[in-house]
């Protein structure tokens, strides 16, 4: 069985058994290809009320490169505005990129796409969100963010 | 971007990202005193993960338009015995990669491999612990884990299709991404969980740009778990000693040491009893920003090509 198979059948288990974070949904995980989960974010914060969807694409590359992850963008579900998610969903940090690590989990990944959310004081999308989004590739992973700044 | 106060006519900046046909990820090249050409060779996609034994004097040829201060430390090199070198992918993964393939390497050709492989697999199997102690759920690391200390176990029990590790078929587990990978993300993880244990070495945490403190469990995250991030000392410090292995780096650097009959630096990472007893210690060599395996033989035994 492939190593990506084997651990996301372990991650499932595991959310299963433990649940998941506060504000933290698993919507679906049908196959060890996509994932999706709701995401909240809690408490007095600037998208109080908000409700998001991430979605997860993995390949056989799990968990040494990292998934492909981003915003659900369709009739029900918006990315959130924020300097570091553009329109499409896709969002820059470094921890999708070249600070992943293997020890993170999709659980991780969540929580610290809730975390970058919960703590953003301002509603903007990033400078260039039209000439991206306009540019764009599919897959997120295609794309090589330069990241500025980790503290937004 | 500061690219908010200019009139949006045209584009004033390249944008800050880059759109790729293949997800990939190179060493950034640095200005180097010696044939750029060479080293970028390494990062090449289709090199393997671990090549063949060559002759060094392959080596040595593509330094001949360069810098004679190299083609003298090779020269030195080959004079000392040291004929081969084992090339490694130059994917900032190459000092873990190295590493194993010579520790695999010292246990295979141990004059008592069995009781080679017994120490080497208690001395594995110590590791999970120290692990966890770094806070790292088994659940991350226990299929690396596996995958490393199966193929030890290779080495005297066959597996499931009746195959022992022989020099070929470790030279074909190692370029296998999946067991390659495996073992250099276990290999990582062991160097934080290392570091994390030891608090003394956050006085030697430097940002490997920047060269400023990094706070330990930053420098980790970082530069340490991350695939594709190159070793520095501390790093290799950190996994000798908690793979009590025995590691020699041979410094081809191109400095001029202005020792006419001594001209390579050889650092010693840890002296300390290795797993292997009496075994030759894994010899590494650098070149600026790459690592390699350096060998007495210049070429495989025929088992590789059987």
């Amino acid at each position: 069985m492939a190593v990506s198979t084997r651990r996301l059948q372990k991650e499932l288990v595991e959310i299963q058994k433990q649940g998941t974070p506060v504000g933290i949904t698993l919507l679906s995980a049908d196959d060890f290809q996509t994932w999706l989960f709701t995401v909240q974010v809690l408490g007095d914060t600037i998208y109080s009320g908000e409700l998001f969807a991430l979605k997860f694409r993995f390949d056989g590359q799990y968990p040494i490169q990292p998934p492909a992850v981003q915003f659900v963008v369709d009739e029900k579900y918006q990315a959130p505005v924020h300097p570091h998610v553009y329109s499409n969903g896709h969002i820059c940090a470094s921890i999708l990129g070249n600070e992943w690590s293997p020890v993170l989990s999709v659980i991780a990944v969540c929580v610290t796409i809730q975390s970058m959310l919960a703590s953003c004081k301002k509603k903007e999308r990033p400078p260039d969100n039209e000439r991206y989004v306009k540019h764009a590739p599919e897959n997120p992973k295609k794309t090589q963010f330069v990241y500025h700044d980790d503290t937004v | 971007m500061q690219a908010m106060d200019l009139p949006e006519l045209e584009d004033l900046q390249p944008p800050e990202y880059t759109i790729m046909d293949e997800f990939q990820s190179l060493t950034p090249l640095r200005d180097y005193e010696m044939d750029a050409q060479a080293l970028f060779a390494e990062s090449i996609p289709d090199r393997p993960l671990v090549g063949p034994l060559v002759p060094m004097t392959s080596l040595r040829e593509e330094y001949e338009n360069g810098s004679q201060v190299f083609l003298k430390q090779i020269d030195w090199l080959i004079s000392r015995g040291y004929t081969g070198v084992r090339r490694t992918k130059g994917d900032g993964d190459c000092f873990y990669r190295s590493l194993a393939f010579g520790y695999f390497e010292r246990i295979l050709h141990a004059p008592d491999a069995e009781l080679a492989v017994m120490s080497a697999i208690s001395s594995i199997e110590s590791t999970p612990p120290l692990l966890e102690a770094a806070g790292f759920q088994p659940l991350v690391f226990e299929d690396f884990y596996e995958t490393f200390l199966s193929l030890v176990k290779r080495i005297l029990t066959p597996d499931e299709n009746g195959k022992v590790l022989t020099p070929a078929a470790l030279l074909e587990a190692f370029n296998d991404p999946e067991i390659s990978n495996s073992i250099v993300v276990y290999l990582r993880l062991l160097t934080s969980a290392q570091i994390r244990a030891d608090p003394e070495i956050s006085d030697f945490l430097l940002h490997p740009e920047t060269a400023e403190f990094v706070e330990t469990r930053e420098f980790c995250e970082n530069f340490v778990e991350a695939m594709g991030k190159e070793a520095d000392h501390p790093q290799m410090q950190a996994l000798t000693q908690a793979l009590r292995v025995h590691v020699v780096i041979a410094y081809l650097d191109g400095h001029s040491r202005g020792k006419e009959e001594d001209p390579v630096n050889f650092v010693d990472l840890h002296k300390a009893v290795g797993t292997v007893p009496e075994a030759e210690p894994v010899t590494l060599l650098y070149r600026p920003g790459h690592y390699d395996l350096l060998d007495t033989r210049s070429e495989d035994p025929m088992d590789y090509y059987m």
